[in-house]
């Protein structure tokens, strides 16, 4: 059995003493929970009278002091030439009256910005700050904490304080605590009584809550697996204003956007940080202007599917602590899951084929240096090869490789402007020297499309899940490229024709669909591939005008495939890679299906709005997928029945 | 490559988004070290014809000032609009509820004006309802944050951001009570942000000074009024102040 | 002299609002001197009719972007007084202190980019900045920043003041807010000291012109009157009758210009600073005297142009009034008060405020349901029209024999020594037929 807790006990007056010697004394900065109004929030106490420990709720919970709303990541000087700063905070901090819900989503919280590819903002901040937590005294009417078992908890807390009548008990949660009790408090030691009333203490907060979920916590998930069509989703979300309001309370939502501040001397500036929501229309967009989920029926939808299935699958937690947060604000009231979860529970469950995430085989990797600041790079050599395209060969100024696999993407940063995510066209390899091929579609494509040999650019990455060449020796090749999609794919094509390489390899057929002539990119290299033994390379554009000259076929991608001879022997042991824009792909694996290949066979690589790279911003998110780190290379039969995924 | 040529223009207006470019304080010193300034009529006698930006406020009231407005048009490369007269119409739009004829009766009496140019007046329209206008700067006043922002990104050559989301992520990232809870009509969430909510953070509901977002779902509205005892005459009342249009105030 | 002249200046630069000066000589004789506003009437009583009393001050406050807090404490006033509401003693001073805020504001606007640049022989503030005056520049932003941060911090804006509001305040400022705005304001008088030297060694770029002028304003015994006072003229003494203000201030139209002209006894008066310290000159505050008087500024004193000096010695003298406010407000503390409730009724409220320009008036009335049937304002640019036009006409058979440029310069000087507001002027109600 676990040994049982120090726990001291304080009176009400000798409490005062102990928080007013923080706040002289400790040089930490100490924040507590302060009336505002008929509301409370968390603010920086001056005073121990200042304090509210009988506080039902706060506006915004404690998780702005880890992920502020508007935090400056760091600040750049491009006169230097390539000169960033972190801004990371190097003060320390007490927060005191953090009730059980939010010190759970803490722990939740510490689970996804922790990781290998962990966050040393959030870090620094975790470890600076003491958390002084507090028992429930007042429920909020919105709560329904205790149904969800989040209204008292055990851990995650350097201190806590449970009202006892007379006196306050503190359980000490870590050695910080301890020393903290021991500097700046006078304390006795909790009788067996005192014990008694503390657990007496919590039970009875139980029956001041009205608000009660009927779903387990456990069984969230499976109630949302069978419901994912349901009509609810259409009713609710009509009303819904797509305010986001119920994202920015919330304890457990910590998705966030980037942003360049820049001075007007146009050189120097600062990257913030500040949250984000996926209720908001634009969540999702991309250069291009592609949204990817525009039907507020879907955002409002998403939300309770990260909560209730996407993050449990990854994570083994539940994400919503019942704080009641949302209910409060959201002002047509449809926000709360308790509501949304006991109208679903009514229902009589049916058998979901739907599934939201994939199996997690590997763990995610951590990233060289950290997973913000990007690393210094020159461009080497500039290549224009269409109206809207360019190449650009790129060198990471500490000259070590890159280090990544095919079908990887880099997020390449240029100060002032911002980030794109760009996939890597080189092979991976111990050259210092990457490649890149960029369309000029946005702000920051557009400003490459400009630059020239001797610019400093910033590169993140190299992120994402590629290709395993293993996956393919001793297999038939089956490219299906449209647009863009060949540049990625050039290097291992490349490699798996050189002729070191040539026998550990089948037949290759590559298919490549342009819009138009002036968009085929690499057609040099293409007629090399052509007059290569054992492969077949076809090309063909949407439209061609009559002057354009042009010798490949004109028709859709989807018109080549006729002219396949692959035999029905050989077709089992035929691997498909498909990348392309979105449109393509459900036509294609249609043809691929009717060929034969099995959806076990099919390699695709999707593109959502990739940001942060490393699975924490939640912009790119399939259902429960996240594209940067599951993706952007998918087997298809993973992913063909997520809803999201091909609409 | 040259410093982009920028000039400033007013119509109907109360020239206090102008203002706020002198509000930039030391920072103006930045600002034109970055741009020429070469017309900006409120502090400067100097004027030339060739710019490249034009930033113009104020409403088009009259014959005379579309003509200066077309002519601004075909000299500039960018215009932008700047502030809510020029960008929506604003307040100057609340008097469009009553006929020309009436208000200009009102005012000037049985004076004969027709002829007079000055007193030509039709309902007020917004600049992109004569020209073209390729970027808006919203607010009433405008955000001089924002004015830095738009001017930094078009010297950058790259498109502003400006936000297509609600006041209320704003209102929320301040932590402010919601105006609703204190049984105010806040036009917050309809309302596009990039104020940093800075009328609720005031304790005064929004008055939308910074455009509806397009198409608003406002199927919920009915519940809203119940839940928070309020009336529909006062929202209807509210839309009127900046966003008055036949067809939207419903 | 046989001299032909023709002067056409379209929108004159650097004032607020748009306004010709138009002169014609023909062999000598002076056919035409007009000052045209030319500015579009923007119908704000058509604007303020029918709206409730809640959004007046929202309106009203659009009139003007540098007095937006002048019109917007001028409406509250004749709200509440429509209303009868009594506001709190705290409100009171809290109000002060953006009045004063605001003059400081616009004053040193005025005078730093819109007037300065004519003593230093420049277009506009932007070339000096090169040159060896740019400490003065910074000076002047410094000051001008000064003010903002008052105003800010009172009003929760400084364009388009957020938080006065019937009956009080949405939000006050703390202890510590105050406290240590006190502080940059002290900073603020050494400043101010030094811009009024650099001012001083090129005042005499201003000409020495007098014409005998009525001057109308506030005055109060208790203090240099900008937020309450009773009206007065320097010609007829004090009149008491507030709500009568139309019996001082009459107003007529001229076929020339889209805003209407004033007159009381002559046949035009000046308002603004000149005008409040023809009439109080003796409330100012001790570092206020001393600047007026490194200046030889006197009541009462005729010279328009010495307008630009008055508002030199208002600023100084908001400066100390703001710090006297502080400690008031801070010795009695501060109170979390709601604003006054209001209980709605038919009536009608006149509202009089000196804004920077000079005195403004508003009058509104309301039915039984609290909405505006009917709103008038006098603004303080539309009291000066007259005046220019005349002062014009007074001084230009005094500097024909100048070259043309140099007297295109001194009419634009005159003009811009009014520092008018031409926007605000243009929109009115009933016109009185004289």
């Amino acid at each position: 059995m676990a040994p049982l807790p120090t726990i001291k006990i304080i009176s009400k007056r000798e409490l005062n003493v102990f928080i007013d010697n923080l706040i002289q004394k400790s040089k930490s900065e100490v924040i507590g929970v302060k009336a505002k109004g008929e509301r409370y929030v968390f603010a920086p106490l001056t005073d121990a009278s200042e304090l509210c420990l009988n506080y039902d709720v706060t506006i915004l919970p404690p998780k702005k002091y880890f992920l502020p709303q508007y935090e400056p990541l760091m600040n750049y000087d491009l006169k230097k030439p390539f000169k960033v700063e972190k801004n990371l905070q190097d003060f320390s901090r007490i927060l005191i009256g953090v009730h059980p819900y939010d010190i759970i989503a803490l722990e939740q919280s510490d689970k996804v910005y922790l990781d290998p590819q962990k966050d040393d903002f959030y870090d620094q901040r975790r470890k600076n700050t003491i958390i002084i937590g507090a028992d429930i005294q007042k429920v909020s009417k919105r709560s329904f904490a205790a149904s969800m078992n989040t209204h008292i908890t055990d851990s995650g807390f350097d201190l806590l304080l449970t009202n006892i009548g007379s006196h306050y008990a503190i359980t000490i949660g870590s050695e910080k605590g301890k020393k903290l009790l021991e500097k700046y408090a006078s304390t006795k030691i909790a009788t067996e009584d005192d014990r008694k009333k503390i657990e007496k203490t919590r039970e009875s907060i139980v029956s001041n809550y009205k608000k009660k979920v009927k779903v387990e916590k456990e069984q969230w998930s499976s109630t949302l697996v069978a419901n994912y069509d349901h009509a609810l989703w259409e009713e609710k979300s009509d009303r819904c204003l797509g305010c986001s309001s119920c994202t920015m309370v919330c304890p457990t939502c910590y998705c966030y956007d980037i942003k360049d501040d820049v001075t007007f001397s146009l050189k120097d500036g600062t990257r913030i940080r500040t949250w984000d929501g996926c209720l908001l229309h634009d969540f999702t967009k991309i250069s291009s202007g592609e949204v990817f989920r525009d039907d507020i029926r879907d955002r409002y939808r998403h939300r309770f599917y990260r909560k209730g299935n996407y993050l449990p699958a990854r994570y083994d937690f539940v994400a919503c602590v019942g704080c009641g947060r949302c209910g409060i604000a959201c002002l047509p009231d449809i926000a709360d899951p308790c509501d949304v979860l006991n109208e679903l529970s009514h229902l009589d469950y049916t058998d979901g084929t739907h599934k939201f995430f994939i199996e997690q085989k590997k763990k995610p990797t951590a990233v060289q240096g950290t997973i913000h600041l990007p690393r210094s790079a020159t461009i080497q050599q500039v290549k224009r090869l269409t109206e809207s395209e360019i190449y650009l060969q790129i060198e990471l100024d500490d000259k070590k490789p890159l280090g990544h696999s095919p079908g990887q993407f880099v997020e390449i940063s240029l100060f002032g402007i911002g980030e794109a995510p760009i996939s890597i066209s080189s092979a991976p390899g111990t050259s210092p020297l990457f490649e890149l091929v960029v369309r000029k579609v946005g702000n920051v494509t557009s400003k490459l499309f400009t630059m020239k040999k001797g610019d400093k650019v910033g590169i993140r990455g190299p992120f994402g899940n590629g290709f395993t060449i293993k996956d393919f020796e001793n297999k038939h090749l089956l490219f299906v490229l449209g647009g863009l999609g060949l540049p990625p794919m050039r290097s291992l094509i490349n490699y798996i024709l050189d002729k070191k390489n040539r026998q550990h390899f089948k037949d290759v057929t590559i298919l490549y669909g342009c819009k138009q002539p002036c968009q085929v990119l690499f057609l040099d290299e293409i007629k090399k591939w052509q007059k290569m033994e054992n492969v077949v390379c076809k090309l063909t554009v949407d439209q061609c005008e009559k002057n354009e000259c042009w010798a490949g076929e004109v028709g859709l991608i989807t018109t080549l495939f006729p002219e396949i001879k692959i035999d029905k022997s050989t077709i089992q042991d035929t691997m498909a890679i498909v990348i392309g824009p979105p449109i393509m792909y459900k036509f294609v694996i249609k043809c691929l299906q009717t060929l034969g290949v099995p959806d076990t066979n099919i390699f695709v690589s999707l593109e959502r709005r990739m940001k942060c790279g490393v699975g924490k911003c939640g912009h790119c998110q399939i259902n429960g997928v996240y594209v940067c780190r599951e993706g952007p290379v998918f087997k298809y039969n993973d992913i063909k029945n997520l809803p999201e995924a091909f609409e | 490559m040259s410093k982009p040529r920028v000039a400033f223009f007013d119509f109907s207006s109360c020239e206090g988004c102008q203002l706020q470019i002198a509000n930039l304080e030391e920072e103006i010193l930045d600002l034109i070290s970055l741009v020429d300034v070469v017309s900006f009529r409120e502090v400067m006698k100097e004027h030339s014809d060739e710019y490249d930006i034009a930033f113009v406020e104020g409403s088009i009231m009259r014959p005379i000032d579309e003509r200066r407005l077309r002519k601004i048009r075909k000299h500039a490369k960018i215009v932008v609009a700047l502030g809510a007269c020029a960008t929506i119409g604003g307040i100057n739009k609340i008097r469009n509820q009553w006929p020309v004829e009436n208000v200009k009766k009102e005012v000037y009496g049985s004076e004969h004006l027709e002829d007079n140019d000055y007193f030509d007046v039709f309902p007020t329209k917004a600049l992109n309802e004569v020209v073209p206008v390729d970027f808006y700067i919203h607010g009433c006043p405008i955000n001089y944050d924002e004015f830095k922002h738009v001017v930094t990104s078009l010297a950058l050559g790259k498109k502003p951001d400006i936000p297509t989301y609600p006041v209320c992520v704003e209102c929320k990232k301040n932590e402010n009570i919601c105006l609703f809870e204190l049984g105010k009509f806040c036009l917050g969430p309809i309302t596009r942000a990039g104020c940093k909510a800075i009328c609720p953070t005031n304790g005064s509901p929004c008055d939308g000074c910074r455009g509806i977002l397009k198409k608003p779902n406002t199927d919920c509205v009915q519940d809203i009024l119940d839940r928070y005892h309020l009336t529909y005459e006062e929202m209807k009342s509210r839309c009127v102040l900046y966003n008055y249009s036949k067809e939207e105030c419903k | 002299m046989s001299k032909n002249m023709a002067i056409n200046l379209e929108h004159v630069t650097r004032v607020e609002g748009h306004g010709n000066i138009v002169l014609n000589v023909k062999k000598g004789t002076i056919e035409k001197i007009q000052w045209q506003v030319s500015e579009a009437p923007r119908f704000f009583e058509a604007m303020l009719r029918g709206r409730p009393y809640t959004e007046l001050r929202t309106i009203a406050s659009r009139i003007c972007g540098i007095c937006s807090i002048g019109h917007s404490l001028a409406s509250l006033k004749a709200t509440e007084d429509a209303l009868n509401v009594t506001i709190t003693e705290q409100t009171a001073l809290f109000r002060r202190l953006a009045i004063n805020a605001e003059n400081m504001q616009s004053h040193i606007l005025h005078l730093g980019y819109l007037a300065v640049p004519d003593l230093f022989g420049v277009g506009s503030v932007f070339p000096l900045v090169e040159s060896p005056h740019k400490e003065t520049v910074l000076k002047i932003i410094q000051l001008h920043r000064l003010s903002n941060e008052l105003s800010d911090l009172i009003c929760g804006r400084t364009t388009h003041p957020i938080r006065l509001i019937v009956g009080g305040f949405s939000a006050f400022p703390t202890k510590q807010q105050l406290l240590h705005l006190k502080e940059r304001l002290q900073e603020g008088i050494s400043i101010t000291a030094q811009v009024a030297e650099t001012i001083k060694s090129v005042v005499d770029k201003f000409p020495t012109f007098s014409r005998e002028t009525e001057y109308i304003g506030l005055t109060s015994p208790e203090e240099y009157a900008l937020y309450d006072g009773t009206i007065a003229s320097t010609d007829t003494g004090l009149f008491k009758d507030a709500k009568n203000y139309r019996s001082i201030m009459k107003e007529y139209l001229v076929p020339w210009s889209t805003a209407k002209y004033s007159k009381h006894t002559r046949k035009s008066y000046m308002v603004g600073a000149l005008a409040r310290f023809n009439l109080n000159s003796k409330m100012l505050h001790p570092k206020a005297q001393r600047v007026a008087k490194s200046f030889n500024l006197q009541a009462i004193n005729y010279n328009p142009f010495m307008n630009n000096i008055a508002q030199l010695v208002e600023f100084m003298h908001n400066i100390e009034d703001s710090i006297r406010l502080i400690d008031t407000i801070v010795d009695k503390g501060i109170k979390e008060e709601k604003p006054v409730s209001v209980t709605i009724k038919q009536g009608r409220g006149v509202g009089i405020v000196e804004v920077p320009r000079g005195i403004l008036v508003h009058d509104y009335s309301l039915d039984k349901h609290g909405k505006c049937t009917n709103a008038n304002c006098i603004i303080p640019t539309n009291q000066n029209h007259a005046n220019i036009q005349k002062d014009m006409e007074a001084l230009v058979p005094q500097i024909l024999h100048k070259p043309k440029q140099e007297i295109e310069l001194n009419l634009e000087m005159l003009v811009r020594a009014y520092d008018p507001c031409i926007s605000c002027s243009t929109h009115y109600l009933t016109v009185d037929f004289i």
